[in-house]
């Protein structure tokens, strides 16, 4: 089992992690934090930007938080393993971004934390947006997984609630949990 | 003239609504039945909203050492833990609510809990209603 954290208290995090039986992927900036994070027994997945340098990202696991139409197409231009956020309170996912991540195998992220920091008003607008994701990922085979995306250790989701979140967003039971045993498989 | 008592008309099981029981553990610090009783309603209901949560049904059957037995409409038990994911705090107490085991009779959530092997939180409740009627009885 596996979940999407952002570096923060490694001692705390792996705590809670352990008791929750998890493999935490940690999305780090800049290759200092990425070794740092390789020695630690959590998987690293490096953040990236347009600014970034793309020569030295080969071998290593990649990330790309969306958002906007041009963080969306970079995320496809270079094949990330993860998409994080495609749409925030806007909607910038459709049908052809579907079809292109699935090729390039990319697993498209919706962070709980951004849901738990959003009012009730944003709330809505995520909500409503990420149903639309998630139909658009079911009709392309795009992986789709709800990631808890803490800061903070206690903010870490049980697998069965993020699995729940997937299927109230409309993903399948079945898909939801595939989806999630697949994290587990990276080393 | 004499008053009939009418029997309450007993739904039969087979035609009773089926229900699943969930079984909620909750991390990082302790919480009192009544606090975990108010906040998990209040998230329940801001994100649910009270047509949703009608449906659902959910009732929290028993309650004891951080842990507690939640009752809910069959099918819907998925939507009530992804509910749960929203509730980080109760009383200022951040906590994790952990969904340990999901089932269809109580039974076998008592087994796998064990606080509640015995009597259960509420029907010690009502066993000290009991008692206390029958004190007062006595009294003059």
């Amino acid at each position: 089992m596996a979940d999407i954290v952002y570096a923060q208290p490694l001692k705390e995090l792996l705590q809670v992690g352990t008791y929750f039986k998890e493999k935490l992927i940690l999305l780090v900036n800049g290759e200092i934090n990425y070794q740092k994070a390789k020695q630690s027994e959590m998987i690293p997945c490096l953040v990236l930007s347009e600014k970034d340098d793309l020569n030295s990202i080969k071998g290593k696991r990649t990330a790309v938080i969306g958002g906007s139409i041009k963080a969306n197409e970079f995320a496809v231009r270079i094949k990330a393993d993860f998409l994080i956020q495609p749409s925030g309170t806007k909607q910038f996912f459709d049908l052809g971004l579907a079809q292109k991540l699935s090729d390039n195998g990319t697993t498209v992220v919706l962070m709980f934390e951004e849901l738990m920091d959003a009012n009730s008003f944003e709330r809505h607008a995520i909500w409503k947006n990420y149903i639309e994701v998630v139909s658009h990922c079911k009709k392309k085979n795009t992986r789709f997984i709800v990631a808890s995306g803490c800061k903070d250790p206690l903010h870490l989701r049980p697998r069965k609630v993020r699995e729940a979140l997937a299927v109230t967003l409309g993903l399948d039971t079945a898909l939801a949990q595939k989806y999630l045993e697949e994290l587990d498989e990276l080393k | 003239m004499k008053i009939e008592k009418k029997k309450k008309a007993i739904v039969p099981l087979s035609q009773r609504e089926r229900k699943r029981y969930i079984l909620l553990e909750i991390l990082n610090a302790d919480v009192a039945e009544k606090d975990f009783y108010f906040g998990f309603w209040i998230e329940l209901l801001s994100f649910f909203g009270s047509k949703g949560l009608a449906e659902i049904n959910p009732r929290i059957v028993a309650y004891k050492e951080n842990k507690a037995i939640i009752k809910c409409k069959r099918g819907k038990e998925t939507e009530l833990i992804a509910g749960t994911a929203f509730i980080d705090k109760i009383r200022n107490k951040k906590i994790i609510i952990n969904p340990v085991i999901t089932s269809g009779t109580i039974r076998t959530i008592k087994e796998t809990a064990k606080v509640f092997v015995g009597k259960t939180a509420l029907a010690e409740g009502e066993v000290k209603a009991e008692q206390e009627v029958k004190e007062s009885g006595k009294k003059p």
